[in-house]
């Protein structure tokens, strides 16, 4: 602990911060410019070289560019919500099946089964995109959002599984096997035992699937035009469109990134939680 | 009570088929067709008519100069970030993972960009490189440096792409290290300290030996995503100036999707899969030899 001098520790953990932060600071301030503090090259400090103005956010949420944006966040929202839903609906039914119970498919057990899904999150998106756009093309689910939840809900299946499988594995089975031996059936066992002492580990997993959904880009890029685009489509789309109308794409990227935010506080007791707990003991 | 395992039905099959069912349709039927384009021509004239190519696609490939540019560039990200990422996120780790005033706020922020949304990162970076009324070169000349042409020289675009995934994915390398420093019992600081070694020694021969798993892990994790590299280079630069920051999945999809020959889109696709086959499996051996190694060390 002291083995370092902490002037050296606090130094780099700043140097670091700034390089974190400065990024995310340009965005926030361009989104308060105006073509002029744009345009008149670097302006750095609020009130002091250029005069912040809220018009960006003003035309996104209430005027002009409202329509612009809304049929977008509501295809991010619903597309992530729905698909996140059943990617941990899924995944959970599966994770169970292979923590629990004997699972046989073919020459595989459950080792093999979970490994196969959990491997599938290592191919490319591209490889099953480009598949993809024919296969939805053929079937009429080309620019929807039925279309893209399916997708995102395999793109999350690996990911929710093998949460879910990590969870129940921490949950003793002493509890639903008493209750079996009491004569209750599997299924009342689930609902009744195994579902609510799960509840932490399935919102964790909907988080992070949604977070996943919320940010994805290529299949979104590749599967969806126009009436069913997701808030990444439109910022990519937008700027090649408009080019340098900083403010205005600014304001739609810190749109797109607040939940981004918000789910990461949520998360970060699961993420570091016992570093957290184990840390400042 | 318990039952042996061959008696017992495969009661769990149920529960695991609607998972198994999805992805068998959505990413392995994908994945088979993917190949099949590989060796065919496509037609969407009047509907999908695929006619047999042979190894037309494949040959054009690896005659395709802008396939190996596209190879080399994806490499070299996945390279540079992630060995950039490891080092990076193992050393921030290694500062706050013990008790410090402040420390859960640097914790905090630290792990914030991993979740932002790649295509955003990317269209605040863009400002941020904008070679003439961006911040980055106004700064380098305020302290008297000349300003770089971060998206439009000649070597340097590809840098300035790895330093936006550096930037995003350094967090992921840094709670995994901090996870795995958190595990390792409290006693071993102090009992290497007690045996005389110093801050330095403690690390090299106690707590680095000890975190190559997760080190490894973790790189592993980062180079299998690095490989897919797409939304920010889509944003920033496009690919360019010319190819020189095109990724092969980016390459791809222009050829799939813009060019529309989807059948030779896959054929670069599929070839951005067996190279991450490929490296997965290497690494996999790697890891193995290391860890044995670390056993017999």
């Amino acid at each position: 602990m002291k083995r370092r001098p902490p002037v050296l520790t606090y130094g780099i953990l700043a140097v670091w911060s700034v390089g974190v932060l400065f990024p995310l600071y340009w965005l926030v301030t361009a989104s308060f410019k105006d073509a002029l503090a744009v345009h008149q090259g670097p302006k750095f400090l609020p009130w002091v070289d250029f005069r912040p103005t809220p018009d960006a956010w003003r035309n996104l949420l209430l005027g002009v560019e409202r329509e612009t944006v809304y049929g977008p966040l509501l295809n991010s929202v619903v597309v992530g919500t729905t698909s996140s839903l059943l990617a941990m609906a899924l995944g959970a039914s599966a994770a169970y099946g292979l923590a629990r119970l004997r699972v046989r498919l073919g020459p595989m057990a459950n080792e093999d089964v979970l490994f196969w899904i959990v491997s599938q999150r290592i191919m490319p998106p591209i490889v099953t995109a480009l598949a993809l756009f024919l296969l939805l093309r053929t079937v009429g689910l080309l620019d929807t959002r039925t279309g893209l939840v399916l997708v995102y809900v395999a793109f999350n299946l690996p990911l929710a599984t093998w949460l879910m499988h990590n969870f129940f594995r921490q949950v003793p089975a002493s509890l639903e096997e008493a209750a079996l031996v009491d004569g209750a059936t599997r299924a009342r066992a689930l609902w009744h035992v195994v579902l609510p002492v799960s509840v932490p580990g399935l919102v964790a997993t909907f988080l992070f699937c949604f977070l996943f959904a919320w940010n994805e880009f290529l299949f979104a890029l590749i599967l969806t035009f126009n009436r069913a685009r997701t808030l990444p489509i439109l910022i990519a789309a937008q700027h090649t469109q408009r080019g340098i109308e900083w403010w205005s794409l600014s304001a739609m990227s810190l749109i797109t990134l607040l939940p981004a935010v918000l789910i990461t506080l949520l998360l970060q007791g699961y993420l570091v939680g016992r570093v957290l707990g184990g840390a400042e003991r | 009570m318990e039952i042996p395992a061959r008696r017992r039905a495969a009661e769990g099959n149920v529960y695991v088929l609607p998972a198994v069912g999805l992805l068998l349709l959505l990413t392995l039927f994908p994945f088979l067709f993917t190949l099949a384009l590989t060796f065919s021509r496509v037609s969407l004239v009047g509907g999908l008519h695929l006619s047999f190519a042979g190894l037309g696609n494949w040959y054009r490939l690896l005659t395709d100069p802008r396939f190996w540019t596209s190879l080399g560039n994806t490499v070299v990200v996945v390279a540079g970030a992630v060995s950039l990422e490891v080092m990076l996120g193992f050393g921030l780790a290694l500062l706050v993972h013990r008790p410090l005033p402040g420390g859960a706020f640097f914790r905090v922020l630290f792990i914030v960009p991993m979740a932002l949304t790649p295509i955003a990162v990317g269209y605040m970076w863009r400002m941020l490189f904008n070679e003439t009324i961006g911040p980055l070169n106004a700064l380098l000349q305020a302290i008297g440096l000349p300003p770089l042409g971060w998206v439009s020289g000649e070597r340097l675009p590809l840098l300035s792409m790895i330093l936006v995934d550096v930037w995003q994915w350094t967090p992921f390398v840094f709670v995994l290290c901090l996870a795995g420093l958190q595990a390792l019992p409290e006693e071993l600081w102090e009992a290497a300290q007690l045996d005389g070694a110093s801050g330095g020694q403690t690390l090299r021969y106690v707590v680095l030996p000890l975190m190559v798993p997760t080190l490894l892990t973790a790189g592993f994790l980062r180079a299998v995503e690095a490989f897919k590299i797409v939304d920010v280079i889509f944003i920033i630069t496009g690919g360019g100036p010319g190819t020189r920051t095109e990724s092969l999945t980016l390459h791809a999809y222009y050829r799939g999707l813009h060019a529309f020959d989807l059948a030779y889109g896959a054929t670069i696709a599929f070839a951005l899969f067996l190279l991450v086959v490929l490296a997965s499996l290497a690494f996999l051996r790697l890891t193995r030899r290391a860890r044995a190694t670390e056993v017999w060390a």
